[in-house]
């Protein structure tokens, strides 16, 4: 919302600085995104009086001129009369004109904060001119270059002309995130009145603008006939016509206030309906009624308010046709459609430079119809960002008796009918009713100590009818505030007049009781610190993934959340485990010089096939984890597959983890379609599932070809992905220390390929643990797996250490007991010791 | 539709193809099937083209099974902790490892509340339209819907609407509040701080991400109001900056509260001189608050006529640019080593 500081001065009084006043409606209004000073552009910018004008003798469309400043302007050359020469193309320039002269020095206003031209006295073919004489399009004013502009109200030569249009000003843009609630504030005269309010002055809206202004009188010339057939979503439809309008550029000051905000002049009368609205928030719209009646039945201009009739089409002002929704609401004559209520109007009935005859409108349309007919089109007009705000039914008629007057005034037209008020809000609630509070009710919310009658003034000074009863206020909104129905508004509303930075500060106050941590925070912050510390690196990457990605790594689309609206084809799924997108991540790195490094994430997943009993989406936490080396690289740490290096990372967060191990080739088929996707990349002749008895809640793997070349994967990669639910970081165990010294022997043992290494070292530790002699405890650990070639039996080797609670062990009683391990193991699985 | 082509033709097409084959889409056999395709006649053509096509598929799928098992390495004993002939793994030097600095600015966050006596629970990642908008007091069409350009899926909930990826942790708010409600009567008040990753339909560059973090917190009681927001806000950015801090609040709007504000610190970076980090203003616009309308409250059961909160929300990504002078916002989530291994 745009509005200037001296548009503002019309309503209220301003006396503060204008850092003061941008101060006070950032911390009480609203956010201001933008403050320009205008009066900088046009310092320097001089009334002129043109005293002559001649042809220029070498051209044939320069006028060499002189103009009188008043003698004002300093180090310029003048003639004996004290004027000055300036050559100017106009072709309206002429004697007598007054005009806006840019001497030798100033600034062109239009290049002023782009690439500022500075004006100097040079030959034009042979002729000085000193400076220039403006177009409205030089001044910045609005798009006119066709001529200079002509100074159309009293002026002095030698005046600055910025203090004839008002033009030492500053344009203030608000947020109009804050006025989502406001639809008076829309309006110059409703930020205004929040000036005056927040700023301690009592404002008095002008006279005009009431809910039941004067009878305008009236002719009945042009007849205009209106049926609204949505009473429920056009609660008022106020309009009348008029004729002999004489339709031409708006005069200067007005042009000059619609180009401050932005607004494009057309011609006086739309460019009141554009004034009205920016100054009250009352957007208007003007037919011509002469095309209105030609498209009607009979002698009478009629207008009708309905929904679309099936298939109907209308072509809009923005040179469109559309097609509209069937709810929107039509402006139509009895026999077509001619305009969106409250969005924008048609073309075929547009006043033009031949209308002779007008209907004005002021109409209110349902803030939620405008919004979704807005939405449903793409129609974001001025006209849409009021009304869908919730516009008060009960200004209409102020506006459209103040409007009809100025075009009286503007364009020597005649009211030409009885003004029809198809008013169908009453005995509805626009403004709600009272709202009666105590003080002790708004202190209680803004911690603050104000006593009813200060209360009373924050409100009165924006024209609210306050009642004060005991320690109970009575509070009636003003006709225009739609907003105020709660106690609650009530009190936003003082502490925001009040100032909510003068509230005084004070902390809650709490009880000792400690509060519990969230489990899950804290166990993401153990395994964050648990894999970090192993040199890997926490990573994140996007929830949503392309459809590619789900393709390369064999997940299935389907089970995924598909997003209709995504920015783009790379985010367009929600994923289904987090592995991909790690794997996403390998190549580009490698590629960065990387040869030897760890991903991690703790993220979440969704799948279709998982949702709750209220029916909303299942969320599952995951921890997945890669690791991967360029093969050209020596300095990675261990040999072998990437898949130990993947298990030995999981061994830091899964406990037992060695216990829950399965081949992936031996597990039978998923059938919790979202764990099977978690799967889905992994090889499975070199991967294991990770099981919590039947159940699969993770995987530890290398991945397919498939996978490897769509991902640019190196040859050394692997990883793995475990329901958060299943991960823990690993804890403390801690064993007694003996005073005894252990022994530690070694054990090789030749092992059939058939068997796993997880059965042998079961079977050897059972062993053990079924003959260890009492008091003792025992280690088993890996130190190697040998092997010729491949299908040849491996040797197992393992270090054993026991250690005596009570005594000390001699190396027989350890030989004697592997010895005896190693039998067992021969007769129950094949196994040789060597 | 197959049985239209000659069974016998098929298996053994079909068992070529499963041998790992990959000349039988080439091969006469193959060929034949089409050349069979002028014999029939015109109606039953276009039946024997589908038949002849579901086969080629057949055998194209099987064909790639094929090779993915023939490129595949050879299986491993997944039970052992080491490669046969090799040492056993180890891991990366722990001075590369590194946590997401995100992530790490969220446990200070974390902890400091904690400290301040709130619990903290996470936001979801997919919602629904109630969770998003209905139960924050976001009437249906309403115009405060078009500030969250929100990511909608083609699927739909219970009630035929769209799932949403939230644009903002409050979609919490709700769920909280009824959780904790019994603290209320019990005379203990809802201290909750709700972080979670958001999502807005909005074009990337340096400032401006899909994916962020947010941190909401909510506090509910007894004779809370706004001069304890405020309070709170600034006690806790003065803990997280180890200094004192100005603040201020700009009105603002949100449905879910009233009033709404939003609230900027003076820039301990320049301690409020004007600096490069808050653009020279000396101010900080960091989170958005207000008192939870009393309808939001109503929702979750609870009667605003005894109770009255506050809550707040704002992003992490800026905690974090601005401490460590992070250029672009796109690095987060980007996964590159080069920014990653910065935070080790």
């Amino acid at each position: 919302m745009k509005i200037t500081l001296n548009a503002i001065k019309q309503f209220t009084d301003v006396d503060l600085s204008i850092e003061e006043l941008v101060g006070k409606i950032g911390s009480q209004l609203g956010e201001v995104e933008h403050v320009e000073a205008l009066g900088e552009k046009y310092r320097g910018v001089v009334v002129a009086r043109v005293v002559s004008c001649e042809d220029h003798p070498n051209a044939d469309r320069l006028h060499v001129c002189t103009v009188d400043d008043g003698g004002t302007t300093p180090d310029v050359t003048r003639n004996e009369d004290g004027h000055v020469q300036v050559v100017c193309g106009a072709p309206n320039v002429r004697e007598g004109l007054m005009v806006a002269w840019l001497p030798p020095g100033s600034t062109v206003p239009e290049s002023v904060g782009k690439e500022p031209f500075v004006l100097e006295a040079r030959e034009l073919r042979g002729v000085v001119s000193n400076g220039m004489l403006a177009s409205q399009r030089e001044l910045a004013l609005g798009d006119n270059h066709e001529g200079i502009l002509e100074i159309d109200q009293p002026a002095e030569p030698g005046q600055a002309f910025a203090d004839v249009y008002l033009l030492d000003d500053y344009v203030i843009e608000i947020e109009n995130k804050m006025f989502t609630h406001r639809p008076d504030c829309f309006g110059i005269l409703g930020v205004a009145r929040e000036i005056a309010g927040i700023t301690g002055k009592q404002f008095v809206s002008p006279d005009w603008y009431q809910p039941s202004p004067g009878v305008i009188d009236a002719s009945a010339d042009l007849r205009l006939e209106i049926t609204n057939e949505l009473p429920e979503l056009v609660p008022r439809f106020s309009a009348i016509t008029m004729s002999d309008v004489s339709l031409r550029p708006s005069p200067v000051w007005l042009q000059v206030f619609l180009a401050k905000l932005g607004q494009k002049s057309i011609n006086n009368v739309v460019d009141l309906t554009n004034f009205y609205m920016l100054v009250t928030g009352q957007p208007l719209h003007a037919y011509d009624y002469d095309k209105v009646r030609a498209l009607s039945g009979g002698d009478t201009a009629k207008l009708v308010v309905r929904n679309p009739r099936a298939g109907e089409k209308i072509k809009l002002l923005n040179g469109k046709e559309i097609e509209p929704r069937a709810e929107a609401i039509m402006i139509a004559t009895d026999q077509k459609a001619i305009g969106i209520g409250g969005v924008m109007g048609g073309a075929e009935t547009e006043i033009d430079e031949n209308t002779k005859n007008i209907i004005l409108e002021a109409a209110t349309f349902d803030m939620y119809s405008i919004r979704r007919t807005s939405m449903a089109h793409g129609l974001f007009t001025d006209a849409v960002t009021r009304f869908n705000k919730g516009q008060s039914p009960l200004q209409t008629l102020a506006v459209l008796a103040q409007i009809v007057a100025d075009v009286v005034d503007l364009a020597e037209a005649k009211v030409a009918s009885q003004l029809i008020d198809i008013n169908s809000a009453d005995g509805r609630e626009w403004v709600h009713p009272p709202v009666t509070v105590t003080t002790a009710f708004v202190n209680e919310r803004l911690g603050s100590s104000l006593g009813a009658e200060d209360m009373r003034t924050l409100l009165t000074n924006v024209e609210f009818a306050v009642e004060i009863e005991s320690d109970s206020l009575r509070f009636t909104a003003p006709f225009w505030r739609t907003d105020i129905e709660l106690r609650e508004d009530v009190v936003e509303e003082i502490g925001r007049l009040y100032g909510y930075d003068r509230l005084p500060l004070e902390l809650p106050k709490r009880s000792i009781r400690p509060v519990a941590k969230d489990e899950s925070f804290e166990k993401k912050a153990a395994l964050r610190n648990a894999l970090s510390r192993a040199g890997a690196n926490e990573t994140l990457t996007y929830s949503f993934v392309h459809g590619n990605l789900l393709d390369k790594v064999g997940q299935d689309t389907e089970e995924s959340f598909r997003l209709s609206n995504a920015l783009s084809p790379d985010l367009q799924y929600y994923r289904l485990s987090l592995t991909p997108s790690l794997l996403e991540k390998i190549h580009t790195n490698i590629k960065a010089g990387y040869d030897d490094f760890a991903l991690f994430e703790l993220g979440k997943v969704h799948g279709r096939s998982e949702v709750d009993e209220a029916g909303l989406p299942n969320e599952f936490d995951r921890l997945a984890f890669v690791v991967a080396a360029d093969a050209k690289s020596s300095g990675r740490s261990g040999t072998g597959a990437a898949f130990y290096r993947a298990r030995f990372y999981a061994e830091e967060v899964i406990e037992n983890l060695s216990l829950k191990l399965r081949p992936l080739k031996d597990t039978a088929p998923e059938s919790n379609r979202l764990t099977a996707q978690m799967l889905a990349p992994y090889e499975p002749g070199r991967s294991a599932a990770i099981v919590d008895g039947s159940r699969i809640v993770g995987v530890i793997g290398e991945f397919k070809r498939s996978v490897t070349k769509a991902l640019k994967l190196p040859e050394y990669c692997g990883g793995f992905e475990v329901f958060m639910s299943a991960a823990q970081p690993r804890s403390v165990g801690y064993q007694p220390l003996s005073r005894f010294p252990s022994v530690t022997q070694d054990i090789t043992l030749r092992t059939p390929s058939a068997k796993s290494y997880r059965e042998v070292e079961a079977a050897l530790a059972e062993a053990i643990l079924a003959a260890k002699p009492d008091g003792t405890t025992i280690s088993v650990e890996p130190l190697g797996i040998y092997q010729q070639s491949t299908d040849d039996p491996r040797n197992i080797s393992l270090r054993i250490v026991v250690v005596h609670h009570s005594r000390t062990l001699t190396d027989n009683e350890v030989s004697q007991l592997l010895d005896h391990a190693a039998a067992t193991l021969r007769q129950q699985l094949g196994v040789e010791r060597v | 539709m197959v049985e239209m082509i000659d069974a016998k033709l098929a298996d053994s097409l079909k068992a070529r193809a499963a041998s790992g084959d990959v000349s039988v889409l080439r091969s006469p056999e193959f060929r034949s099937l089409f050349d069979q395709i002028k014999t029939l006649p015109a109606d039953e053509r276009a039946a024997y083209g589908q038949a002849v096509n579901q086969l080629r598929q057949e055998i194209e799928t099987t064909l790639a099974a094929h090779a993915e098992k023939a490129e595949a390495l050879p299986p491993i004993d997944v039970t052992a902790p080491m490669d046969v002939n090799a040492s056993m793994p180890g891991f990366i030097p722990t001075q590369n490892g590194s946590k997401h600095p995100l992530m790490r600015e969220l446990e200070t966050v974390l902890d400091i509340f904690y400290r301040m006596g709130f619990h903290a629970v996470e936001s979801p990642e997919l919602d629904d339209d109630y969770h998003m908008f209905s139960a924050l007091n976001f009437p249906e069409d309403h115009p405060a819907r078009d500030d969250y350009d929100t990511f909608m899926t083609t699927q739909t909930d219970q009630k035929g609407k769209p799932f949403i990826a939230p644009a903002h942790t409050s979609t919490m708010q709700n769920r909280v509040l009824q959780r904790y409600r019994d603290d209320l009567e019990k005379g203990e008040p809802i201290a909750c701080v709700i972080p979670g990753r958001v999502f807005r339909n909005e074009d990337l560059d340096a400032r401006h991400e899909h994916t962020f973090y947010q941190l909401e917190g909510i506090y509910v009681g007894q004779g809370v109001h706004t001069g304890m927001l405020i309070a709170t806000l600034k006690t806790f950015l003065q803990e997280y900056y180890g200094k004192e801090l100005n603040v201020k609040t700009q009105p603002f709007y949100f449905p879910f509260t009233e009033p709404s504000f939003e609230f900027a610190l003076s820039c301990p970076f320049c301690d409020g001189k004007g600096c490069h980090v808050c653009s020279q203003s000396g101010w900080i616009e960091l989170l958005g608050c207000g008192m939870i309308h009393p309808n939001v409250l109503r929702h979750a059961g609870i009667d605003p006529e005894k109770y009255t909160g506050f809550a707040w929300g704002g992003g992490i990504e800026r905690l974090v640019m601005m401490k460590y002078g992070i250029e672009d916002i796109r690095h987060f989530e980007s996964g590159k080593l080069d920014f990653l291994r910065q935070f080790s």
